[in-house]
């Protein structure tokens, strides 16, 4: 039936000239590692944000008066409610986690390096817009900690020079979070940024398979043909593994993989993204004690907190997100083995701990 | 021979495993969107009987629906769904005439829910109704 079906599509469109070209017949390096699904681990994260997200509109009100409100009624009166919302907060948390990680398997192995320059770039800025998603739908639920958290993070922007105490005020619709703030992070939350992130997915993917995708430093030895900085070519991997099935299957062992932790965590420990703060209604008199942001901005948290001006501790974050950003243009040599190149390496993992100290610092302080 | 065996039990394994987690996915989906049972008002209503004057109707909501209660001239009180048996539109009283008219396409019916004209294939359903002690309980 389904050969019959494959056999109709192929006469009609040509099924099976994309099937050789983008998944049996598109080779992969023979030492490609499991690093690499980390992209489609991230892509099925999003699909599934996506589709809970529009779930909870159903029912969801993004009104100041009855936010709260239809966030418990999902919680305790919708059958499945509670799951429906779990995996959309978990979830969330899960995407910045994934995300870090397969930036870090980027960095570890070079692969920001030419001829991939754009796809670092176009995948840091996913990261900052997957940071701005879940900030913007950390005010949605409209609790003590939305309504707080929502207050010290857009306060920050306040310690710019001349623009800060206008740009808050423009970014709350309001000179206090209040309504307007709600509406305003609701749209960025659910129409402006899930297209944004969709449109620099898209652009992502395309780059991918412009460059082709690049080799592991180690491992088996490689297939790819270096890239001379002469004239474009694709890097493909002659004499490597097909995408389909070898390479799915990782991605599927992976997913199921994602899928376990997810699961665990959704059924085992749903109060990861939830503090006592999140079943309180926002009371915009009445600020709560010790209101932290979430862990992914821990770190940046506790590093305002660390300098004695605000503007300073914003320019160091600054400087720290540019250097990043612009890495590849930095780190020009063509060496991307992580063990030859032993200043970077020290770099990254000095880096890696000063974030979890920072993180853990802002956590305890 | 042995090979394609093992094949094809892998393969209805994978098949068999995939149907089982797009069932315990789509299962949560189905219900979160269904709607909930009990969600359609009260089954019983009380209307105190001085509310409603000889010749008037009163509508209201009865068990997730829209109904009407009549007091005809003669003092009669009758409570019918007010949904028309056409398409659906909700009947509009006319008091001057003592009858219920459809506003989407002309259906016409009696205090006692019989159609008088128009196309609606049935009457209106009647719903049951008790007087105690100057309250009119219905449902």
């Amino acid at each position: 039936m389904l050969k019959r079906l494959y056999r109709w599509l192929d006469l009609r469109i040509g099924v099976g000239e994309i099937v050789e070209k983008e998944l049996t017949g598109y080779l992969l390096p023979r030492n490609i590692n499991e690093w690499y699904s980390l992209g489609s681990v991230l892509l099925l994260i999003f699909a599934l944000q996506v589709i809970t997200g529009m779930l909870l509109m159903i029912y969801y009100v993004p009104d100041a008066d009855k936010a709260f409100k239809s966030v418990t009624f999902i919680m305790n009166e919708v059958p499945f409610g509670w799951l429906i919302r779990l995996c959309h907060a978990v979830g969330s948390n899960m995407m910045v986690a994934v995300l870090i990680l397969h930036m870090l398997s980027t960095l570890l192995m070079g692969s920001y390096k030419a001829p991939r320059e754009l796809n670092w770039v176009t995948g840091f800025t996913l990261l900052a817009l997957v940071q701005g998603i879940s900030l913007t739908g950390y005010l949605a639920p409209w609790s003590q900690l939305s309504f707080w958290a929502t207050t010290v993070a857009t306060n920050s922007a306040s310690a710019i020079p001349v623009v800060g105490p206008y740009l808050v005020e423009f970014l709350r619709g309001g000179k206090l979070v209040g309504p307007p703030t709600l509406g305003r992070f609701f749209a960025l939350h659910a129409a402006v940024l899930p297209v944004v992130i969709a449109a620099f997915i898209g652009a992502h993917l395309f780059l991918l398979k412009r460059t082709g995708i690049s080799a592991p430093p180690f491992g088996r030895e490689g297939t790819a043909n270096p890239f001379e900085a002469q004239q474009y070519h694709y890097q493909g991997h002659p004499g490597g593994i097909p995408f389909f099935p070898n390479y799915v299957l990782q991605d599927l062992t992976s997913i199921s993989i994602y899928f376990a932790i997810f699961l665990a965590v959704v059924f085992f420990w749903p109060g990861m993204p939830f503090t006592p703060d999140a079943f309180v209604p926002a009371d915009p008199f009445r600020t709560p004690a010790h209101i932290k942001p979430e862990w992914y901005f821990l770190a940046n948290y506790q590093t305002l907190k660390i300098f004695p001006s605000e503007l300073f501790g914003l320019s160091v974050q600054a400087a720290a997100m540019t250097f990043l950003a612009l890495l590849p243009f930095i780190d020009r040599s063509p060496e991307r083995h992580p063990l030859k190149r032993p200043v970077f390496l020290t770099l990254v993992i000095a880096g890696v701990l000063l974030w979890i100290a920072l993180s853990v610092w802002g956590h305890l302080s | 021979m042995e090979n394609e065996g093992r094949r094809k039990f892998l393969g209805v394994c994978v098949a068999g495993a995939t149907a089982a987690a797009a069932v315990a996915a789509g299962y949560p989906v189905f219900r979160y969107l269904a709607p909930r049972s009990g969600q359609g008002g009260a089954a019983k209503l009380v209307i105190p009987a001085g509310e409603l004057k000889e010749g008037d109707a009163k509508f209201f909501e009865f068990a997730g629906s829209s109904a009407v209660l009549i007091k005809t001239k003669s003092g009669e009180l009758v409570a019918l769904s007010a949904v028309c048996t056409h398409l659906g539109c909700i009947v509009q009283w006319v008091k001057e005439k003592q009858q219920f008219l459809c506003p989407c396409h002309g259906g016409q019916f009696s205090t006692d829910g019989t159609v008088l004209g128009g196309p609606p294939p049935r009457p209106l359903a009647k719903i049951p109704l008790t007087v105690t002690e100057g309250n009119i309980t219905i449902g």
